[in-house]
C-alpha cells in the first residue's frame, strides 16, 4: 500500500454539500477551541506531541480545520493526500508520536458529532474515517519519503 | 550555464542562505548574472528552488523556523537590490496590480511576478501579503489596472481566493485576472476553471509569455 492507494481511496470520498462545507468553515473557531481543550486535558499530551511542542500542536489544529474546510469546499484527492503526508512527515520529524494522530482523530469524531448538525456530520464523517483507517499507511509512506 | 550546473548551483546558494551572510548571497547573485544567466533563470532555478529546499530542511527538522525566516528575508532583500538592474527605461501604458489573497503571508513569488511585469515595461503596483478583499477593490477602483495578479501559497486559502475573485468580478466583470502560487501545485487549477477570464499561470516563464500576448 502506497501513495497511489491513498489517492485511489481518497477519490472514493463523496463531495459534501455546499451547506455542509460552509457550516464546517463557519464553525472553524469553535472546532479549533474544542480540539485544543480536549487534547490539552490529556495527561499524556507531552508524550504524544513531544517536548515543547504544545504551540506546534495548536498550530496543527488550526491549520487542520482551515485545510479540511477548503477540501470540503473543493474536494481534491491529490491535494488531500499530499498535504496529509506532508503533515505526518513534518510533525513526526519534529517529535510528534505516531499515536498522536489516532488520539487526535478520535477526539475529532466526538467534537464533530457534538458541534455539526446531523446531516453535516454524516457527510464529513467519511473524510475523518478515511484519515483514521489509513494512519498506518500515512506513517509508513511519510517515513519512506523522509528516508529517501 | 547548463541546466545541470544551475541545479547544482542552487545548493551552493542554499548553503550561503543558511550561513545568514547577506553580502555573500548578494555577491553570488551578481556573479550568476554577470556570467550571462538571465533574471528568469536566477528567480526560477536558483531563488525559487533554494527556498523550496529551505522549506524541506524545516520539514525534516534540520533547521529552525528562525533560520527559515532569515533565508526568506535575505531573498527578499536580494530582490529589492536587483530592482535597479531590472527596471526599464521606458514604460508602456499598461498597469497591473499584484497581490496575495487575504491572510496569505508568503509574498516572495508574487514579488518575482511583479518584476516580470516590470521587465516587460508594465507599471506594477505590488501590494504584497495579506491584502483584505475590500481594500483591494478600492485600490482597483482608483488604479483601473489592465490585469490583476493574485497569489495563493497555502491551499486552505483557496476559499478566500474564490471569494476574492467573485467580489472583484461583481464590480469589474471585464478585468483580466491571473492566479498562481504553490497552492496550485497539486491540481488546484480545477477551482478557477469555472470563472471567465481567470488564467492560471504556473511559473514565471508562462507569465512572461502571457504578458507578451497583452502588450
Amino acid at each position: 500500500m502506497d501513495k497511489n492507494y491513498l489517492i485511489n481511496t481518497a477519490s472514493l470520498l463523496k463531495d459534501v454539500s455546499p451547506e455542509t462545507a460552509e457550516e464546517y468553515i463557519q464553525k472553524a473557531e469553535q472546532l479549533t477551541y474544542k480540539i485544543n481543550s480536549l487534547m490539552l486535558a490529556r495527561t499524556d499530551i507531552d508524550k504524544l506531541v513531544g517536548k515543547d511542542n504544545i504551540n506546534m500542536m495548536k498550530d496543527n489544529h488550526s491549520n487542520h480545520v482551515r485545510f479540511i474546510g477548503s477540501i470540503l469546499k473543493n474536494n481534491n484527492p491529490q491535494v488531500l493526500v499530499h498535504t496529509v503526508l506532508w503533515v505526518f512527515r513534518a510533525y513526526i520529524n519534529h517529535g510528534f508520536a505516531p499515536n498522536y494522530w489516532a488520539s487526535q482523530l478520535n477526539a475529532w469524531f466526538f467534537i464533530l458529532e457534538e458541534i455539526l448538525t446531523e446531516k453535516s456530520y454524516s457527510e464529513v464523517y467519511p473524510f475523518y474515517e478515511w484519515m483514521q483507517v489509513n494512519i498506518p499507511i500515512f506513517v509508513k509512506v511519510s517515513k519512506e519519503e523522509t528516508d529517501s | 550555464m547548463t541546466v545541470n550546473n544551475i541545479q547544482n548551483t542552487h545548493f551552493e546558494f542554499v548553503n550561503l542562505l543558511l550561513s545568514g551572510n547577506r553580502a555573500r548571497c548578494s555577491e553570488f547573485v551578481k556573479d550568476f548574472l554577470d556570467k550571462g544567466n538571465s533574471v528568469h533563470e536566477l528567480y526560477e532555478c536558483i531563488l525559487k528552488n533554494a527556498l523550496y529546499e529551505i522549506g524541506k530542511l524545516w520539514e525534516y527538522n534540520k533547521i529552525s523556523v528562525a533560520t527559515e525566516h532569515l533565508a526568506s528575508a535575505i531573498v527578499e532583500a536580494l530582490l529589492n537590490d536587483l530592482y535597479s538592474r531590472i527596471i526599464p527605461d521606458v514604460r508602456n501604458n499598461k498597469t497591473v496590480i499584484v497581490s496575495c489573497v487575504e491572510n496569505e503571508v508568503h509574498q516572495i513569488g508574487l514579488k518575482m511576478i511583479s518584476d516580470i511585469f516590470e521587465m516587460n515595461n508594465w507599471n506594477s503596483h505590488f501590494l504584497g501579503a495579506n491584502t483584505p478583499t475590500r481594500e483591494l477593490i478600492t485600490f482597483i477602483e482608483s488604479i483601473k489596472p489592465d490585469v490583476l495578479a493574485i497569489s495563493v501559497c497555502i491551499y486552505y486559502h483557496m476559499p478566500v481566493l474564490e471569494k476574492m475573485i467573485e467580489a472583484v468580478r461583481k464590480i469589474f466583470p471585464g478585468l483580466t485576472i491571473i492566479v498562481g502560487g504553490q497552492a496550485f501545485n497539486h491540481a488546484g487549477n480545477n477551482i478557477i476553471v469555472k470563472y471567465d477570464n481567470v488564467n492560471y499561470l504556473p511559473d514565471l516563464k508562462s507569465t512572461d509569455r502571457f504578458i507578451k500576448t497583452l502588450t
